[in-house]
């Protein structure tokens, strides 16, 4: 089994990949610190596994080389677990990276990252009513100080391939409840 | 069946309606510096401010406080002393003059040099260009550089230079490879992959690769010729931004406007400033050391051997009509094939010994900077473009090497200090 990080640029992908792996990869807060991919290894209950930090991409339908080599990433390692790591304070968008990579099948988890951001902002996220809407786990984390690691990796395990029909089900049998 | 794209929107829309709630925003502290910084009537005198403040940093602590107050006396009046009275041989010894001091000729006898730009020994310039200047340098450099890069203020720096930027068909976020490039332009050559188009990511490299000195490089020129470093920097922007306006004329395809986040302030963690300042800082030696002590061998058996007389009598006629610099310059100009910090130390050393003018000098440093890249990043170069833009790139080397040399050497006419 093998691990990708895949998110948006500028998420904290590589914070997790360090944070995770105690590897040295550059971090910095602008878009693009990261256009190649990294492979380290992390301890999952007792296993040792790969763990992938992919450059940055915005969608799976590549416009520069960075969100090629991401492309490229993903279809060579069909049978890895993808943890997305999303701006929680721009959730939407980062969904929509989420939602192309689980309609490919594979099993994923989604990291609300910048938390502290997002709370700043005044956004509330109903981390749990997301979790039952799309099927896999979410994990609301603060990767620069490294909170909700310990529950995201206790989730990777869990991840399992959703199909984006019950997905679109379990958002529209809702929708009369929206807004709260 | 995978969704189309509006489909998928409809379906994140439908999410987020139930999960997220949008509370009325606070407009924080952040909020009003990041307002200050990126509104052109605040956000110009910030910058320039912040570029002032990096730069005073920059000399006083790599300049002033380590290389001049601590390194000078160290190599001058320990290292190089105590090596000249324990290695064996002496001047005229060849094994000597490659590793110590090679010596240089005083009223046409054969004298032992006192400081270690002069030397040209492997032990002693070699290791006074990275230990004594150059590491210090790149340590505040790379300090001051991941401060800025950590708090999240050179995406906003991007937005302020976009307008000027576009008018040479780059984008904003090109002061990101620029100015990592001022560090070293290996890693400022990666930083183009975000680019959009060849066309960008081609321009942006020749571009880096001309006139984007590193920091190796301009900690070395600080402390050579501190009072001409205003002028050396503006002939490099004059020529980044005019023979950018040329290229982006020339070359063929598009410049499409990239769009890119800015990212909210953060307070930059001391560990990871601690660990990016030791990520690149060892790689920084472990590249630089063997290049400057390759280089300082090769120089030195080329003196011994006479070969650099040589292509100085080859090449004195071209340096000395076209740009009008001494046929000495030769040396540094080959060491600069491999290290342009060893290469402007080889000039410092022929300043010493007093045959160069002080225009001489600044074309000297100029030519050094954009005759070619070193031979790393030139590496890297070979991996990222492809063979046309190889030559493309090569092209734009020599031609930009001839018409801005020639150039610079007609100014100095002109001006009458040539």
């Amino acid at each position: 089994m093998k691990i990708l990080l895949m998110g948006h640029p500028n998420v904290g992908k590589s914070v997790f990949f360090n944070r995770l792996t105690g590897a040295k990869v550059l971090e910095s807060n602008y878009p693009g610190t990261t256009v190649d991919f990294m492979k380290g290894w992390m301890r999952l209950e007792g296993e040792d596994v790969e763990l992938i930090d992919v450059p940055g991409a915005f969608s799976l339908e590549p416009k520069d080389r960075a969100e090629e080599v991401a492309v490229k990433m993903l279809a060579e390692n069909k049978d890895s677990v993808i943890v997305c790591v999303l701006d929680a304070s721009k959730i939407e968008r980062g969904l929509y990276l989420a939602l192309e990579i689980i309609e490919k099948g594979y099993p994923a988890v989604v990291a609300l990252n910048m938390w502290d951001v997002a709370e700043d902002k005044n956004i509330r996220i109903d981390v749990e009513k997301l979790e039952r809407i799309l099927g896999v786990p979410v994990v609301p984390t603060t990767a620069i100080s490294g909170e909700g690691f310990k529950e995201l990796v206790s989730k990777i395990k869990e991840a399992a391939p959703v199909k984006i029909e019950k997905i679109i089900e379990s958002a529209g049998g809702r929708e009369s409840a929206a807004v709260s | 069946m995978p969704l189309s794209v509006d489909a998928r929107w409809d379906l994140i829309d439908k999410i987020s309606k139930q999960t997220v709630e949008f509370g009325a925003r606070k407009h924080t502290l952040k909020d009003a510096i990041a307002e200050l910084t990126v509104k052109p009537l605040t956000g110009i005198p910030v910058a320039i401010a912040v570029i002032y403040g990096f730069w005073s940093f920059f000399c006083d602590f790599a300049g002033t406080l380590f290389t001049d107050g601590f390194m000078v006396r160290l190599f001058d009046e320990h290292w190089l002393p105590w090596l000249q009275s324990v290695f064996p041989g002496g001047l005229k010894n060849p094994f000597y003059a490659l590793m110590v001091d090679a010596g240089h000729i005083e009223g046409g006898v054969l004298v032992a040099s006192d400081n270690c730009f002069e030397a040209f020994g492997v032990l002693t310039s070699g290791f006074f260009v990275v230990f004594g200047v150059v590491l210090w340098a790149v340590l505040a450099f790379y300090l001051m550089f991941a401060i800025l890069e950590d708090a999240g203020y050179l995406p906003r720096l991007a937005v302020l230079v976009d307008t000027v930027l576009h008018k040479i068909g780059l984008h904003g976020y090109a002061i990101v490879p620029t100015f990592l490039s001022l560090g070293c332009n290996v890693p400022g050559v990666t930083a183009t992959r975000p680019l959009e188009t060849r066309k960008q990511r081609f321009m942006m490299m020749t571009l880096l690769a001309i006139f984007v000195p590193c920091g190796a490089q301009i900690g070395i020129m600080q402390d050579l010729v501190p009072e001409m470093m205003g002028w050396i920097f503006l002939t490099l922007a004059i020529g980044y931004l005019g023979f950018g306006f040329i290229l982006n004329k020339i070359v063929p395809g598009k410049s499409p406007e990239l769009i890119m986040d800015v990212p909210p302030y953060q307070m930059p963690t001391l560990r990871n400033i601690v660990r990016k300042l030791w990520i690149r800082t060892s790689r920084f030696l472990i590249v630089a050391v063997p290049f400057v002590l390759l280089g300082s061998i090769i120089v030195g058996l080329m003196y011994l051997t006479g070969a650099m007389d040589w292509l100085a009598a080859v090449l004195g006629p071209l340096l000395m009509g076209w740009f009008g610099v001494p046929s000495e310059t030769v040396a540094p100009l080959i060491a600069g094939f491999l290290r342009k910090d060893l290469a402007v130390g080889i000039l410092g050393g022929l300043m010493e010994q007093g045959i160069m003018t002080t225009f001489q000098v600044f074309t000297s440093v100029i030519l050094l900077c954009i005759y070619f890249p070193c031979l790393a990043t030139f590496a890297l170069m070979l991996k990222e473009e492809n063979g046309k833009e190889i030559l493309g790139s090569l092209a734009s080397l020599v031609a930009m090497v001839f018409v801005y040399g020639g150039l610079i050497h007609l100014v100095g006419i002109m001006l009458g200090v040539a």
